[in-house]
């Protein structure tokens, strides 16, 4: 009966009060050894992993003299992911785990390419661009709100519901895509097999050019939009109320709030911001396609976590988080041995490193020390 | 082989994949956890155990390769979860895009350097892989073909399904699991390893969903594509059949094939249409992507009906939270 | 076994939970057949002492020595393999489960498989202990005393020779502690060794063979029960002299402040939480409402602040009915309720948010503008840190981060801080050590004094009888009565608590309805 069990060498214990600056470092660590861990995987493709990863985060632009089309791209690539994980970390704030991002982002380039087919080509650009806006945000907005009425009406799974939203868009996207007929006017008229038409010029993103380098407008409206959701959280009645309800919804309804209301137009504006981050797209790329979300709704997902829903932090990651996708595209296409799948692979080792670092913020390990063991010796005599 | 018997061998082949990935996930999610990476990891077990499967030409070996490789997916949610306490959600979430990126990354690997395998060329797995007639049963006029001349998969998984039911409930390690998801603290005050009992069960979930992943690969006759996966949406279904069955493996087996009937339309329709053109040739008019969104329309459906019916909830308690003893 | 040795014998033990020194060399020996008692105020450590013992926690220094061996206790298994059985204060039990499966669910070598005589084994070991116990029954249709007997026939059942109860008696009516104490009275004689964790002295006194004191976190002292008094034990608890009365504030009632008559309302099963309830409360009185835990008390603050739907009758406040009312006009009206739920989070707070945010929650809505007045809450959040003497290092921090007792000043300071003239208060005092207890004692009767109607749900009927005016008792949500508390027994209030005693219709009246109603008053209104 008083046999003995040996202590385990190490035991895991709440850790408090740590710094700013030791977190920040932590996640720093982190980063480098998920790139780390990239590096003996490029190794084993036979491929340098100084020369891939140089290349990857200038995004060859180094004495490039096409850097600027570069940029560009870049730009292109991170307005819709902004937006999204942005829209995101609202629904996030509130614990509504809304994973239909993809399906929102499609169903609003959708509904933004229609109204650039429909409206008149002598239409004003901006005006366009606004219409197009509006019916993405409406159409995305409507899925978001009949997710959450049905989450506060019923309870159901907003998880699940959302992901089958997602599949849904997809294959009407496609369905729009592959089905050659009279009425589809999202396709091009002169092709025999169907194939997405070219948005008309009156729909076409406006840039300003700086340079050889054109700033597309919708850089512009994210960055005020960052400001906007930044404010909106901290400083609104709106957005206390989203805090609280996301922190206990128990003290919201204490508290008076129409807690139900809170849930529905929060994640209609989340999912409303989604649409008009694929209409924007829609204008900004000039054609639909079934891969035009690039994954946004997923990789947002990664970015408001990993940012901790925190606006500002949302800017920092999400343009990390571009570099290394744009870079391993540029990367891989001089590194004929490594497939551009690899930057889903690192960013998924970034992430969960990063997760087990958090780890190392909360909770601190502790090692046997020397007398217990000498202690639990005695114990087994 | 008549319609109807040629439509149960349909439902059967194409849903079988579903009853694993649901299966797996409620072993998972009795023990706590709710694993969001079905998706990745059946894509993982797939192409694990094709691969291993066609170089070994066994499709036994494929069948162990894709439920270790798998279970390695779900051991290593259940080190983030359990042991590094990560949110259960993002955590799973990452596998999924992690395991859809490997399983591009691997597939074209191989694509690129020729060395990509063809299944049907790979005569011992293959032959392995067609249906077997239970003897005497399989005689039944009419039912006994639809019903006892299945591949191995089929029969395994409904086996995989029963013994998980009855292991859950009559068993003390099953009780003990299902009080680990129900209230770890309690499990944890009578001396149960709550650690050890999550991470040997969300393995052993992932496990058998990565079975079924193989299950779609061999449907597919293991061709690889660049842009779509084998899986293709249904380890999501899966996770949502989970609520659909109630979190029994047995309401699992019929919860999947009632399930299944729509989502085999997709293949069989135009059989069905063709057979019975008075009745069903409408079904031939359906464009096909309406046809391949069908499956996630219905479990939408479902999601929304269940949550209407079902007020009582059946999950367990401790879903989705992470356990720490010395939490005050 | 030598009787000279400890069953189990504690020596300098140390844990610490970041800067928060839980337990500093703390010593404590239990002989075989012998009952100790470990006594110490809320956060004096108790309970993080005995989780030590028992596995949950893991000690940062000192050693622990089991019939003179020592050992090292890594985890609950470790500790019950040493023979240590714990009964927590909050069950750890799965409610899902019949009362067998609790207990099968950490039995060894009883085989892999369920089979149907684990009842019949079960229910021959209760007999053996003198339980009358169905094992078939699930726990989440127990009452909690039945709860805590399967929590004890539990650790028998594993052989426990050492039983720790944490607070056993918080939750039980004066016949059930009765009952209680013979079952550890008959325990003792078979030679277990007991320790009970309270803060009740009379219990002390009556059960105890020796008593050891912890304050703040340290050893006090271990004296003979037979060698001391209520009083000084007090005193080793609380470190100076306490005055144990609470004084009771005799103000001059007013009329009925709010009225309750005839009112019904479900649980969250659908199933009827209050049943016809009749009450009132005047201004400048502290009606206490007693009952064992779960028989209708959250109900019935929720349903007043408007949280819940009512099933029937009406609750007047001032003349007027606010069945119906959305909760935001009910705060409009002067209605505050506090609600400590045994997390002490649940309902009233945002745990992550910071004190300032949490001010605002009852009026962040005021006033035209879309943004929040941040600034007149950091004010007030200073005022009530300054005035409760909250400790706390600023006004941003999140309320997560305060001590228990810290938790409920911010929040019973930010009710009255609103000026309400109805108060309804359940457990403000839970888990706070004597000091902040009657911080919010004081408070209280403050307001009462201010004419203030405050309805207060209690669980420790001494308290209850000290502090409020009139008590009415629940059982089952029925009400069994309304006494005034200085003529009323705790006898008296645990036979009406278990509805042993049913007085709630004398001379054929029913108790709880005011003289001069002001619901009369509204319906000859209605008739004119």
């Amino acid at each position: 009966m008083t046999k003995s069990s040996k202590e385990p060498l190490i035991r895991v214990v709440k850790r408090q009060g740590i710094k700013t600056w030791q977190i920040c470092l932590l996640y720093l660590g982190a980063v480098i050894l998920a790139l780390g861990i990239g590096a003996v995987l490029l190794l084993f493709l036979k491929a340098n992993p100084f020369e891939y990863y140089e290349m990857m985060f200038t995004l060859n632009t180094v004495g490039n003299k096409m850097a600027y089309i570069q940029y560009e791209t870049y730009i292109q690539e991170l307005v819709p992911l902004l937006i999204t994980s942005l829209a995101l970390s609202l629904a996030f704030k509130m614990r509504f785990w809304n994973i239909g991002g993809e399906g929102q982002f499609f169903l609003g380039a959708l509904a933004g390419a229609a109204v650039a087919f429909m409206i008149p080509t002598s239409a004003n650009v901006f005006l366009t661009i606004f219409l197009m806006v509006v019916a993405g945000s409406l159409v995305g907005g409507l899925i978001g709100l009949s997710t959450a009425a049905l989450k506060v009406k019923f309870n159901t799974n907003e998880t699940l519901f959302t992901l089958m939203i997602n599949y849904i868009a997809l294959y009407i996207m496609r369905f729009f895509g592959e089905t050659k007929a009279d009425w589809n006017i999202f396709l091009r008229p002169d092709s025999e097999r169907p194939k997405f038409n070219q948005i008309p010029d009156n729909a076409k993103m406006f840039t300003i050019p700086i340079g050889k380098f054109s700033l597309e407008l919708s850089f512009i409206l994210v960055i005020l939009l960052v400001a906007v959701v930044y404010f909106y959280l901290k400083h609104t009645k709106q957005g206390y109320e989203i805090a609280v309800v996301g922190d206990s919804i128990n003290t919201a309804r204490y508290a008076g709030m129409k807690v139900n209301k809170v849930i529905c137009r929060t994640m209609f504006m989340s999912a409303a911001l989604i649409g008009a981050a694929g209409a924007l797209r829609v204008s900004s790329v000039y054609a639909l396609s079934d891969t035009i979300s690039n994954d946004v709704g997923w990789t947002g997902i990664v970015v408001a976590w990993l940012a901790k829903l925190n606006p500002i932090g949302i800017v920092i990651v999400s343009a990390l988080i571009t570099i290394l996708q744009c870079g391993s595209v540029v990367a891989s296409s001089n590194f004929s041995n490594v497939d551009s799948h690899f930057a889903d692979l690192l960013q998924g080792i970034i992430l969960f490193v990063v997760l087990a670092a958090d780890f190392f913020i909360r909770f601190k390990i502790v090692f046997r020390k020397k007398n217990t063991e000498k202690q639990s010796k005695e114990a087994n005599v | 082989m008549n319609v109807f018997a040629s439509f149960i061998a349909a439902l059967l082949k194409y849903n079988t994949p579903l009853l694993y990935g649901t299966v797996g996930e409620i072993v998972t999610e009795k023990s706590g956890s709710l694993n969001l990476g079905v998706e990745g990891t059946m894509a993982i077990g797939a192409i694990g155990g094709l691969l291993i499967g066609c170089k070994a030409d066994s499709l036994l070996i494929g069948i162990l390769a894709s439920f270790f490789i798998a279970a390695l997916c779900g051991l290593f949610f259940a080190f983030m979860t359990v042991t590094l306490q990560a949110n259960q959600n993002v955590t799973g979430l990452t596998i999924t895009t992690f395991g859809l990126g490997l399983y591009f990354f691997i597939g074209n690997g191989f694509k690129s350097a020729g060395k990509w395998p063809d299944m049907l060329q790979c005569e011992g797995f293959l032959e392995s892989t067609k249906p077997i007639n239970i003897p005497l049963l399989s005689k039944i006029p009419f039912f006994g073909e639809a019903f006892f001349s299945q591949s191995i998969f089929v029969y395994l998984g409904i086996i995989i399904a029963v013994v998980m039911w009855w292991y859950l409930k009559y068993t003390k390690p099953g009780l003990r699991i299902r009080s680990v998801g129900e209230n770890p603290a309690a499990a944890d005050a009578v001396g149960i390893n709550v650690t050890l009992y999550k991470y040997i069960h969300i393995g052993i979930g992932s496990g058998v969903m990565g079975i079924g992943g193989l299950l779609m690969a061999v449907n597919l006759s293991g061709s690889f594509e660049g842009s779509k996966c084998w899986i293709d949406g249904y380890g999501w279904i899966s996770i949502a059949l989970v609520i659909f069955a109630k979190w029994n493996t047995l309401l699992a087996i019929l919860g999947t094939f009632v399930f299944g009937i729509f989502n085999t339309l997709q293949v069989f329709g135009p059989t069905l249409a063709e057979k019975f053109p008075g009745v069903l040739g409408w079904l031939n008019k359906i464009p096909p992507q309406f046809m391949k969104a069908l499956p996630f329309v219905i479990t939408a459906v479902v999601l929304v009906i269940t949550s209407i019916s079902n007020k009582k909830n059946d999950q367990p308690a401790a879903i989705g939270r992470n356990y720490y003893r010395e939490e005050r | 076994m030598d009787n000279n040795i400890y069953a189990i014998e504690l020596e300098n033990i140390t844990k610490t939970f970041g800067s928060v020194v839980a337990n500093k060399n703390i010593n404590l020996n239990v002989k075989q057949g012998e009952i100790l008692a470990l006594l110490g105020e809320n956060g004096s450590g108790k309970t993080t002492l005995m989780n030590m013992i028992s596995g949950i926690y893991k000690p940062d220094s000192g050693s622990v020595k089991v019939n003179g061996v020592p050992v090292s206790i890594n985890s609950p298994e470790d500790s019950k393999k040493y023979g240590i059985g714990m009964v927590h204060q909050h069950f750890k039990l799965v409610d899902v489960f019949s009362a067998a499966d609790n207990i099968w669910m950490g039995t060894e070598g009883t085989g892999l498989l369920l089979k149907k005589d684990r009842y019949e084994r079960i229910s021959e070991i209760s007999n053996k202990f003198g339980f009358d116990f169905n094992p078939r029954k699930i726990v989440a249709n127990m009452s909690v005393s039945e709860k805590q007997t399967l929590e004890i026939l539990r650790v028998l059942y594993y052989g426990a020779k050492i039983i720790i109860l944490d607070e056993p008696t918080a939750v039980l009516t004066v016949q059930e502690i009765r009952k209680l104490f013979d079952v550890l009275r008959r325990m003792k004689a078979e030679g277990h060794s007991i320790i009970i964790i309270t803060h009740k002295l009379n219990e002390v006194m009556e059960i105890s063979d020796r008593v050891t004191i912890l304050r703040k976190g340290e050893y006090i002292d271990t004296v003979n029960t037979s060698e001391t008094n209520e009083q000084k034990l007090t005193d080793l608890m609380v470190g100076h002299k306490v005055n144990l009365n609470i004084a009771r504030v005799e103000t001059t009632f007013d009329r009925p402040l709010l009225e309750i008559r005839d009112l019904s309302i479900n649980n969250d099963e659908g199933s009827k939480a209050i049943d016809s309830v009749n009450f009132y409360i005047r201004g400048g009185e502290i009606l206490g409402v007693a009952g064992i835990a779960g028989c209708g008390q959250k109900e019935l603050c929720e349903a007043i602040a408007g949280l819940r739907k009512v099933e029937g009758g009406q609750i007047i406040h001032k003349g007027d009915n606010i069945v119906g009312l959305p909760p935001k006009a009910i705060i409009e009206k002067g209605i505050a309720m506090s609600f400590i739920p045994e997390d002490r989070l649940g309902m009233g707070l945002a745990p992550s948010l910071s004190i300032t945010d949490n001010m605002m929650l009852k009026n962040y809505n005021k006033g035209k503008s879309i943004l929040v007045d941040r600034d007149s809450a950091r004010v007030k959040a200073q005022e009530i840190i300054d005035k409760l003497g909250v400790v706390t290092p600023s006004t941003e921090t999140p309320v997560r981060r305060l001590s228990g007792g810290n938790v409920q000043k911010v929040l019973v300071g930010r009710e009255i801080d609103a000026g309400p003239n109805v108060i309804i208060t359940a457990y403000p005092v839970r888990g706070l050590d004597i000091n902040s207890s009657y911080a919010i004692y004081d408070i209280l009767n403050d307001q009462k004094k201010m004419g203030v109607g405050i309805l207060f749900v209690g669980e420790d009927l001494d308290v209850m009888l000290a502090l409020c005016d009139k008590i009415m008792v629940l059982c089952h949500g029925k009400l069994m009565g309304v006494v005034h508390a200085h003529k009323t027994s705790k006898e008296e209030l645990g036979l009406m608590m278990t509805g042993a005693k049913d007085i709630s219709l004398i001379n054929g009246k029913v108790a709880g309805i005011a003289k001069d109603s002001r619901i009369e008053e509204t319906k000859e209104a209605e008739v004119e």
